[in-house]
């Protein structure tokens, strides 16, 4: 589980729209709304880093949406971030062999 | 109604979101349990691009548990970007790099071997073979280091001080070399002194913002969301995008200028043009602080002299190295004739200088009409010149008006750029004219593009010309003060200006350096014309250390790779763009056998004793007073003098002295440290602290000469976050050389007070006249630098421009973000942004595969003809990040000649379908 909080600026005027059209966005969900500010507090899951990005970059494609940026991110329960610590650090190998290898394309 | 966990997170995730970006809570998040309250929150810093963003770091047990913007931060004020979020992420990527690895046959080191795990022991062993061969064969010149402007302050200072005190090298160069160099050539040669007068807060106080090939949406997204925010709330604030391509500031842009490659030079002029003809100079200021300035024209490309190592194709360019057909456009702008003939005799002098009068000035800008630079720089075909022109004005009219205030903003638009050094100054020209420079909200600002190109590479002199806080090494003076300050034996440094990045490249292609080591940075990947430096790093008989955290084409083309600790698991600082340091704690244990760089540089120096590398060392080239034999002396006799023991080791002399192991203890005391290890200090075991020690004698290069830091321990309170240099009697500096701002001015409102290159011959607009040289102490000067063509240019074999960049998510050479679990995915491959029409003519549909080639290599790439960038007609937009679209085998080795800086931006390919 990958939680982000992200921040959402509207332009003015257009506070509401915008919440209506991020709570259509899948895996968003819009927690505060500050109409002083123009500002929307939205929490985003995603399965992946991949789709984490592109929701960011779908929020940010909105219309009325002046800028869009992530503030937290919660990595405790994000099972992928977890299983990518090793256990044991030191247990950690170097790369396999293949990967080192010189790729093809730069022998040329 | 029972929360879920997952619910309970969310709100929670909300709440802290909203907190610190200082939007009430709601009733139900006040009340909310937290779920934060065991873990421990240290400031940190971001470590991908120049802003400098601050990052609240949690962690517990060793573990990172969350990350957030600081809201105390003043850069971001609680905001991340993207790549904020990868600076946790990329600690743990699947292919970190975690043990040494040497190519081996059969148990021996074989450059045509197979990587293999070996111990540090054996990995330092085969460095300390093959550098000291290389020492002993071809001199300090025969070994280099690639350097970055991504190493920590610390960092940098260790592999400076060991190369230029130790092995009496200047081959040290930063990646910084490809990405800053003009800006820092402009500042030197305009002001005296290096980085930038304004600051981040000059976006609260402007009305204008002008962008001069720089994509701030995708690049600098933390200042773009500063920016768009005062577009909202402030009815002055228009923004304009100067751009080669349509790209994403177009969106919320009030205007933007579709120019063609390398014609600002033309629409700098053509706005200082109007600046006279309007009467819009601030006479009084410029009057009193400024000095007109010019140099030759006649400078080459940055390219080889020779062709001898070129591939055939590559030879027509390479003959403009020598001289230049002028073409229609560099005639007028030139005050010449169309198709004359110019030997490029200064190629070697690019950057000298001498005053003018302002009627030469005016003579100089004169041929830049509206008429002319329109038709040169109009870069979309499908724009009428009229409606072109109607910008050019626009343009005019908001630099011109006195009652707007105006910053122009660039990064690699004009830095990587054959006339780099010029089009900064350029900018700086019109700032100056105009009166509106380093006062809030008005002012000429160089973003950076790496989190420690202005704090590390560029201050603490990581370059093959300087030492730090802006001492160069062929001064006397400077190598005296630096060798006071490292207790090294007189003449112990080199005077002769070592090998920039390219150049060391070149060297290596050449048989002139057998050793090389790449630091913090992916040189191999990130160097233009790049077919030439693999061969040469794979088929020359030399060796190629590089430490990474993760393998790029860098490891994978080196002999031996060493595993590096990244961002969180070490102390480090950085200082960012607006002149800002910042410092963080080691928050986690590096994995497997990583290390620090600072480790790496410090256990080789044990392997180097005072005997190996102070005796009489030779130098080809080597001119300089005192230094009349051509090569630097023993300074063994002088050393012993001085209580040296010239069996004593470079870390014992340089590093783990005993004055540093009483001052700098580790463990150090609980209030600096808060409990955090430190990896370095403890795997050293010898009780001191190197990134304090480093810090201090860093830092008191700079103290009382306009660079001033405070002292370690003052970065890592709680109450800081940064501190802009120059720092003096605690306060930081906001706006350099205002008299209300910065200490340094002493004399009047303000005080150009930078010391380099401020006594000038004087001349006309061709030639120095007379010889005899003016001080200008205290003031700056403004530059007529005249447009130059492309020295390659779109022709019937290779019809389409090429410009290169980045892409949001991707940052660097991507050697950390693509690694970083299915973030290939969101951009699985690097993309050729084309024009629709383009696209149909060369009959090729969106996410057809088509080769890119130009004369130097070629590479396959999939279409784009919609998303994000919108080129015109003839220009095609290719990012660089992705190795397996290894584009900078297509691109062009030419350099700015005065920066030595690489134009990624503009070269000329061909396009095929595959």
């Amino acid at each position: 589980m990958n939680l982000s909080g992200i921040v959402v600026a509207a332009f003015p005027g257009k506070v509401d729209a915008c919440v209506e059209r991020l709570n259509a966005l899948p895996g968003v969900e819009v927690h505060n709304v500050d109409h002083d500010m123009n500002r929307i507090v939205v929490v985003q899951e995603a399965e992946t880093v991949a789709a984490e990005v592109e929701g960011l970059k779908a929020i940010k494609a909105l219309p009325d949406v002046t800028f869009a940026e992530m503030v937290y991110h919660y990595f405790a329960e994000d099972e992928q971030f977890v299983q990518e610590i090793p256990e044991d650090l030191d247990a950690m190998t170097g790369l396999p062999q293949q990967q080192v290898c010189v790729p093809e394309y730069l022998q040329d | 109604m029972k929360q879920t966990r997952r619910e309970f997170l969310k709100a929670n995730v909300a709440a802290a979101t909203a907190a610190t970006v200082g939007i009430p809570l709601t009733q139900a998040q006040a009340g909310a349990a937290d779920v934060e309250r065991d873990w421990q929150w240290d400031k940190g810093v971001c470590r991908f691009c120049g802003t400098g963003c601050g990052i609240m770091i949690a962690t517990k047990d060793g573990r990172i548990m969350a990350t957030k913007g600081d809201p105390d931060a003043p850069v971001n004020r609680g905001l991340n970007c993207i790549k904020g979020y990868f600076n946790a992420k990329i600690m743990y990527g699947k292919d970190r790099l975690t043990q040494p690895l040497l190519r081996m046959t059969n148990g021996k080191f074989d450059k045509k071997g197979k990587f293999q795990p070996v111990s540090w022991e054996r990995a330092f062993d085969e460095m300390e073979k093959h550098c000291k061969a290389a020492l002993k064969e071809l001199g300090p010149t025969g070994v280099a280091i690639f350097g970055s402007g991504q190493y920590t302050i610390h960092e940098g200072y260790a592999a400076a001080k060991f190369m230029k005190a130790g092995l009496r090298s200047n081959n040290i160069d930063p990646n910084a070399r490809h990405c800053m160099a003009s800006a820092v050539a402009a500042f030197i040669q305009t002001f005296g002194i290096d980085e930038p007068a304004g600051n981040y807060d000059d976006i609260e106080h402007t009305d204008t913002a002008v962008l001069w090939g720089a994509n701030m949406t995708e690049m600098h997204p933390i200042l773009w969301a500063r920016i768009a925010n005062r577009r909202l709330t402030h009815d002055k604030m228009r923004i304009i995008n100067l751009t080669t391509l349509k790209n994403m500031p177009s969106e919320l842009a009030d205007m933007t200028i579709v120019f063609k490659p390398s014609t600002d030079l033309a629409i700098q002029n053509y706005i200082a043009r109007e600046i006279i003809k309007r009467d819009a100079v601030d006479h009084d200021f410029v009057k009193k602080h400024c000095v007109f300035a010019t140099g030759p024209y006649d400078i080459g490309y940055g390219m080889r002299s020779t062709d001898a190592k070129a591939f055939p194709e590559e030879k027509d360019i390479l003959a403009k190295q020598k001289r230049v057909k002028l073409d229609k456009y560099e005639a007028i702008a030139q005050r010449r004739k169309e198709g004359e003939v110019v030997e490029q005799k200064n190629a070697k002098s690019a950057g000298k200088h001498w005053m003018i009068s302002f009627e030469d000035f005016k003579k100089g800008v004169e041929p830049y009409t509206l008429d002319f630079v329109a038709e040169l720089a109009k870069g979309d075909v499908d724009e009428s010149l009229d409606d072109f022109k109607k910008k050019l004005k626009t343009l005019a009219d908001y630099y011109c008006d006195q009652n707007r205030k105006i910053v122009s903003y660039w990064t690699m638009g004009f830095n990587q750029h054959q006339r780099g050094t010029w089009v900064n100054e350029q900018c700086y020209m019109n700032h100056l004219l105009l009166g509106k420079q380093c006062k809030p909200g008005n002012g000429a600002f160089s973003l950076t593009g790496q989190p420690s190109a202005c704090g590390t590479a560029r201050e603490v002199g990581t370059f093959a010309h300087r030492l730090p806080a802006d001492l160069v090494v062929f001064k006397k003076k400077h190598r005296d003060l630096a060798e006071k300050i490292w207790k090294l034996p007189a003449r112990t440094v080199n005077p002769k200006v070592g090998s920039h990045i390219v150049k060391i490249m070149r060297d290596l292609e050449d048989g002139k350096i057998k050793f090389a080591w790449v630091q913090v940075n992916n040189a191999f990947q990130a160097t233009p014309n790049a077919n030439h430096w693999i061969k040469a790093a794979r088929e020359m008989d030399n060796f190629i250390v590089c430490a990474d955290g993760y393998p790029g084409i860098s490891a994978k083309v080196a002999d031996l790779i060493l595993p590096a600790a990244m961002i969180f698991e070490k102390w480090g600082a950085y200082g960012n763009a607006e002149r800002r340091t910042q410092a963080w704690r080691q928050q986690v244990a590096p994995p497997g056998q990583a290390m620090g760089d600072t480790w790496h540089i410090l256990e080789f120096s044990k392997r180097f004793k005072l005997k190996d590398v102070w005796g009489e060392q030779k130098v080809p080239g080597l001119k300089a007073e005192g230094f009349e034999d051509g090569k630097l002396p023993s300074v063994l006799d002088e050393a012993k003098k001085m209580g040296y023991d010239p069996e004593q080791t470079l870390y014992e002399v340089l590093f783990a002295t005993p004055e540093n192991k009483k001052k700098y203890p580790w463990p150090a005391p609980k209030e600096l440290t808060k409990g955090h290890p430190n990896h370095i200090a403890e795997a050293l075991g010898d009780g001191w602290f190197p990134e304090h020690a480093l810090w201090e004698e860093y830092a008191s290069f700079g103290r009382g000469h306009g660079h001033d830091l405070a002292d370690f321990k003052r970065y890592y309170d709680d109450d800081v976050r940064g501190l802009r240099w120059p720092v003096v009697n605690g306060k930081e500096t906001l706006w350099r050389f205002n008299a209300k701002y910065d200490p340094y001015v002493k004399n009047g409102d303000f005080e150009f007070y930078g010391p380099a290159l401020k006594a000038l011959p004087s001349g006309d607009l061709d030639k120095i006249t007379n010889k005899e040289k003016t001080k200008l102490t205290g003031k700056a000067k403004i530059f007529f630098r005249p447009y130059a063509a492309p020295v390659e240019q779109p022709d019937n074999n290779y019809p389409f421009w090429l410009v290169t960049g980045r892409v949001l998510e991707h940052w660097h050479s991507g050697t950390m973000t693509r690694r970083v679990p299915e973030l290939n995915r969101a951009v699985p491959e690097a993309l050729v942004f084309m024009h629709p029409e383009d696209a149909k003519r060369i009959g090729v549909n969106r996410h057809d595969v088509v080769e890119v080639a130009s004369r130097r290599g070629k590479v396959k790439v999939r279409v784009e003809t919609q998303g994000r960038n919108h080129p015109s007609k003839g220009v095609v937009f290719v990012p660089w990040f992705d190795e397996s679209v290894f584009i900078n085998k297509v691109t062009l080795d030419a350099t700015c000649p005065i920066s030595k800086q690489s134009d990624f931006k503009k070269c000329a390919v061909r396009i095929t379908k595959v």
